[in-house]
């Protein structure tokens, strides 16, 4: 690998604050969504940068992150699922996709 | 850091992928209509799919297109498209694109990412492996269904009760309507 390792760590803590950023300054709830996607992909991309550089000396050691990242890969998609109708079933109750304009719970 | 190590053809190519996968990003949180977001959001997990296959995981990069790409932009278009609003309406205008505590949350992702660099560059890291070896698909699924046969069926468990989740979620409306 000539690639150092520092180059794809530090990509993925600049995707994750990207991430961060925008999940805490939009409050379109579809958009908060997908930057929690983009955000899980940032962890994926650091445990198979990790697995890639430190831990590959048989191939049962080497697809441990791969592993790891499906089951991550399989909870994005669980919870886009049920966010996703989460969404849908605001709309049709409030009319809005605004997360701060969601506050049935304030009492 | 010498030059040689900037200049070969894998760094080039990561380079070119994360300024694409950071710049679209970005884009998605500045972009007015959401389902531009949800395009550049597409471009943005392409990238990191090429960055995969960089780090040589073949397999993870074909499942993030499936996955990220293929499936989960598909859902959140669709669901864009069929929630009924208008998108240009629901947008704040670009005046007031952000929220009003906006120069702490500003520099907070910028705070961690920094914060985040720093440590992975004064981190005593240990040597690379020297026998390196690849990912194989037999070695993933051998494992996945021996070593991790129970999270796996706890994950299938989990993508079923949310799909019966969604469809009560949604359906519940539209009987009572």
């Amino acid at each position: 690998m000539s690639l150092p390792i520092y180059f794809p760590l530090g990509f993925s803590a600049l995707l994750f604050g990207i991430g961060l950023w925008g999940a805490l300054t939009r409050t379109n709830a579809v958009r908060i969504l997908m930057f929690l996607e983009v955000m899980l992909n940032a962890v994926c991309l650091n445990l198979i940068t990790f697995n890639r550089y430190f831990w590959s000396q048989t191939p049962e050691a080497a697809s441990e992150a791969t592993i790891a990242s499906l089951f991550i890969m399989t909870v994005a998609a669980a919870e886009a699922a049920v966010g996703l109708a989460i969404i849908l079933s605001l709309v049709r109750n409030r009319g809005t996709v605004e997360a701060d304009k969601a506050t049935m719970l304030k009492g | 850091m010498s030059l040689g190590i900037l200049t070969s053809g894998e760094s080039i190519a990561f380079f070119l992928l994360a300024a694409v996968a950071l710049v679209s990003t970005y884009k998605m949180v500045t972009s007015r209509l959401i389902t531009h977001a949800a395009l550049f959001m597409a471009l943005t997990f392409t990238s990191v799919a090429g960055v995969f296959l960089l780090l040589e995981a073949e397999f993870v990069a074909a499942i993030q297109i499936l996955i990220y790409t293929g499936a989960i932009t598909t859902m959140i278009l669709f669901a864009i498209m069929m929630s009924g609003l208008s998108d240009i309406k629901a947008e704040r205008k670009r005046g007031q694109l952000w929220v009003k505590s906006d120069p702490a949350i500003m520099v907070f992702g910028g705070v961690f990412a920094a914060f985040m660099c720093y440590i992975y560059y004064t981190a005593q890291l240990p040597a690379a492996a020297a026998a390196e070896t690849l990912p194989t698909v037999k070695a993933i699924g051998t494992a996945l269904f021996t070593k991790y046969v129970i999270p796996f069926e706890v994950a299938s468990i989990l993508l079923l009760i949310a799909m019966v989740g969604a469809i009560i979620l949604t359906a519940k409306e539209a009987e009572s309507e």
